[in-house]
């Protein structure tokens, strides 16, 4: 009797123990983090990162609810809801609403957080963000200055020594001002480049759009500043569509291939008509 | 050659009515015909979905048939203008039966490519709508061109032959002797008439060569100007003329030996024949498989990875035992046969043709399908039946009826023409007695 008590106990330790590795194994541990945007001065918005290690690699974890809050997580407080995409990524704009929230001080915090789902526990990660600006402008000589300002006491202050990549912004991508990239702002907060991209095609009145960046800064996010300037190129665009091309519609044949085609053609049915006539002439012939 | 008398030639090469064997043949091939077209009035009532063609296959065996029916009506222009041209005349009693190869080809190569289309009603429309600039329309134009000159290349050496024809109406008959009046009945031999029939094989026999080029460049240009594994090629004008001339000639040495066999014309065409298109054929063989170790030795060299999963399916993978039949069967063993003088014979000749032109037909199929079935994008999404391609029966029916239509072309026009020019053999006759 004993024994078999002994054996029932250690069989359900052993099924005790099992359940729990299965459940550790069907479980991850869900990471969130969230990166700060604010683009132009005008547009803000939060993005939350959700990733997981998963076989030892840390991967991104799509379809993962995740809510946005600013200050605390508060019901009161909550600024927007999204589902992470296939990149592991969801936004959400600041919305007007949380004006009041962030006018309270010179550093606001975001949280996010996930509820947990059957395969992830739940997750929150936090941002502390001190509220900067950045600006652009340019000089003569074609000269691009960026400032990047903090607020410090109601005041926008200078901040030295962080990177602003200035560029020129294309269809798909920033193309640099010059060799350098990046450019660290000084004591006043400036960072400056010359502009040395002469002939650049711009929009149909030599229009260029200058951006200044900061990036992934741990303080203050991700800014972006943009300045319209008539450095280019003009460029109008003239549609190929209908014009004589090899991939044009039909009708629309280069003038070249028409007279290669066709000389090609008349020439051999040319022949093939005057051998046709040859026979009409032999006919004549057997006839006389 | 000498010994025979112009009547002999003469009664020799008059066509000849069908036995018992031709009689089967031609009854065979009636069959094989009619179960082409009934599979085809299927075709036409469901669609192209009878065949096994999807969205990635979308050439199947039938442009695979088209390949090679442009291929082997190249003959034409070999035989009849190079070899005219550089006067040769050994190959006079090869002429005919090159010229009605190429004819009955390009027929069958017209009407396979119909077949191939879903909506064939709307055929007409490729030339009121075609457009100048897709090389789809330069092979409808050049098709249509060529089919005309082999026509009037098989015409004007007819000529004399037809005048002949008519003074035998009871051994040809009154339907035949008919048709033989009003096709030649003016020809009257006079020195004009000869004077026009001779210029005008001449102006053909140049005109020929450069059409001949361009009607399988521009098959080539199809596959080429399309950028696809194994297509994407600059050697594949060269490649595919190169290959056309083979098989054409492969065909030729094959009709050669069943019409010598058949009509017993072992006095015309003669072991000599044989051992020159043999030489020919070993010349041609050699060509061709210098343009397939460059078609297939250099992007494997390079194995750009997007060419690589096609390139080893032809070598080790799904197409290989069909790959290296179709190099084996259609060079290498014809290569091995032939080079010795023992093989080019008419037993062995035949042979190295028969399998020059098997060989041949699955080249083709190799140049279309593997292709179509390693896009440059990878497949997803699609049903399984569309990662693979094996033609259904109504394809392999239509094939075989599209291949024994033009054996019926041929063996008909055997039967109504002499298929040796007999003015042409009495003329060289009196000349070679001359000298």
């Amino acid at each position: 009797m004993k024994k078999t008590s002994q054996q029932l106990i250690a069989f359900l330790l052993l099924l005790t123990i099992s359940l729990s590795a299965f459940a550790q194994v069907e479980k991850n541990s869900l990471s969130l983090s969230i990166s700060y945007y604010n683009s132009n001065n005008q547009t803000q918005y939060l993005v939350a990162h959700a990733k997981s290690k998963i076989d030892g690699k840390f991967q991104m974890i799509p379809n993962i609810p995740v809510s946005f809050y600013i200050g605390s997580k508060t019901p009161e407080t909550l600024i927007g809801k999204g589902v992470t995409n296939e990149k592991g990524d969801a936004l959400v704009f600041i919305p007007a609403s949380a004006k009041d929230e962030w006018n309270k001080a010179a550093k606001v915090s975001f949280v996010v957080a996930s509820p947990a789902t059957k395969t992830f526990d739940e997750g929150e990660g936090t941002l502390d963000l001190t509220k900067a600006k950045l600006q652009i402008d340019t000089l003569a000589d074609r000269k691009i200055v960026a400032t990047l300002l903090e607020l410090k006491d109601s005041i926008w202050t200078p901040v030295k020594a962080v990177d602003v990549r200035i560029a020129i912004k294309r269809m798909d991508a920033d193309l640099n001002v010059a060799e350098t990239p990046a450019y660290a702002t000084d004591s006043l907060g400036v960072a400056s480049a010359d502009f040395k991209r002469d002939s650049l095609l711009g929009d149909s009145k030599g229009n260029l759009v200058l951006i200044a960046h900061v990036d992934d800064n741990d303080l203050y996010g991700n800014l972006s500043s943009e300045k319209t300037v008539p450095w280019g190129k003009s460029y109008t665009y003239i549609s190929q569509f209908d014009k004589r091309t090899l991939f044009a519609r039909r009708g629309k044949s280069p003038i070249w291939l028409e007279l290669m085609a066709y000389s090609i053609v008349v020439a051999v049915w040319g022949i093939l008509i005057y051998l046709f006539a040859q026979i009409r002439k032999l006919k004549q012939l057997g006839a006389a | 050659m000498e010994s025979l008398a112009k009547q002999k030639i003469t009664e020799d090469l008059l066509p000849q009515k069908f036995g018992k064997p031709g009689k089967i043949w031609v009854g065979v091939l009636l069959g094989f015909c009619a179960i082409g077209i009934i599979a085809y009035c299927q075709q036409l009532s469901k669609g192209l979905v009878v065949t096994a063609m999807r969205d990635y296959v979308s050439w199947g065996i039938y442009i695979s048939n088209f390949v090679f029916f442009v291929a082997i009506s190249l003959v034409g222009s070999l035989i009849t203008a190079v070899l005219r041209l550089s006067d040769v005349h050994w190959s006079t009693p090869l002429t005919r039966i090159a010229e009605i190869i190429a004819v009955s080809a390009i027929t069958c190569a017209s009407i396979i490519i119909v077949v191939d289309m879903g909506r064939p009603e709307r055929f007409y429309n490729l030339f009121l709508h075609g457009r100048l600039q897709s090389p789809i329309v330069w092979d409808v134009i050049v098709i249509t061109t060529y089919f005309f000159v082999s026509i009037l290349l098989l015409y004007f050496p007819l000529l004399p032959d037809l005048a002949i024809l008519t003074k035998y109406k009871e051994r040809t008959g009154a339907r035949l002797h008919k048709l033989y009046s009003f096709l030649g009945s003016f020809w009257k031999n006079t020195p004009s008439q000869i004077h026009i029939g001779e210029r005008a094989i001449n102006i053909l026999s140049v005109t020929i060569i450069p059409i001949a080029f361009a009607i399988h460049t521009v098959t080539s240009w199809l596959f080429a100007t399309t950028y696809r594994p194994g297509w994407d090629s600059t050697n594949f004008g060269a490649y595919f003329i190169s290959g056309a001339f083979l098989v054409g000639a492969g065909g030729v040495v094959v009709a050669m030996f069943v019409f010598r066999k058949a009509y017993k014309l072992e006095n015309y065409i003669k072991e000599e024949h044989f051992d020159k298109m043999g030489k020919v054929l070993v010349l041609l063989a050699l060509l061709y498989l210098y343009f397939n170790v460059n078609e297939f030795l250099v992007p494997a060299f390079k194995m750009k990875k997007s060419e690589e999963e096609h390139l080893l399916g032809l070598f080790t993978g799904e197409f290989a035992m069909v790959f290296w039949f179709a190099i084996t069967t259609a060079m290498i063993i014809p290569i091995l046969i032939l080079i010795f003088k023992k093989g080019r014979k008419p037993l062995p000749a035949f042979v190295a043709g028969v399998l020059v032109v098997i060989g041949s037909w699955f080249k083709r199929y190799l140049i279309v399908t593997p292709t179509l079935l390693h896009p440059f994008l990878p497949m997803q999404d699609v049903p399984e039946n569309y990662k693979h391609y094996f033609p259904t029966w109504q394809e392999w029916v239509i094939a075989m009826g599209s291949l024994a239509g033009a054996l019926l072309i041929i063996t008909l026009f055997a039967r109504i023409f002499p298929i040796i020019p007999i003015q042409e053999t009495i003329t060289e006759t009196e000349q070679h007695e001359k000298d």
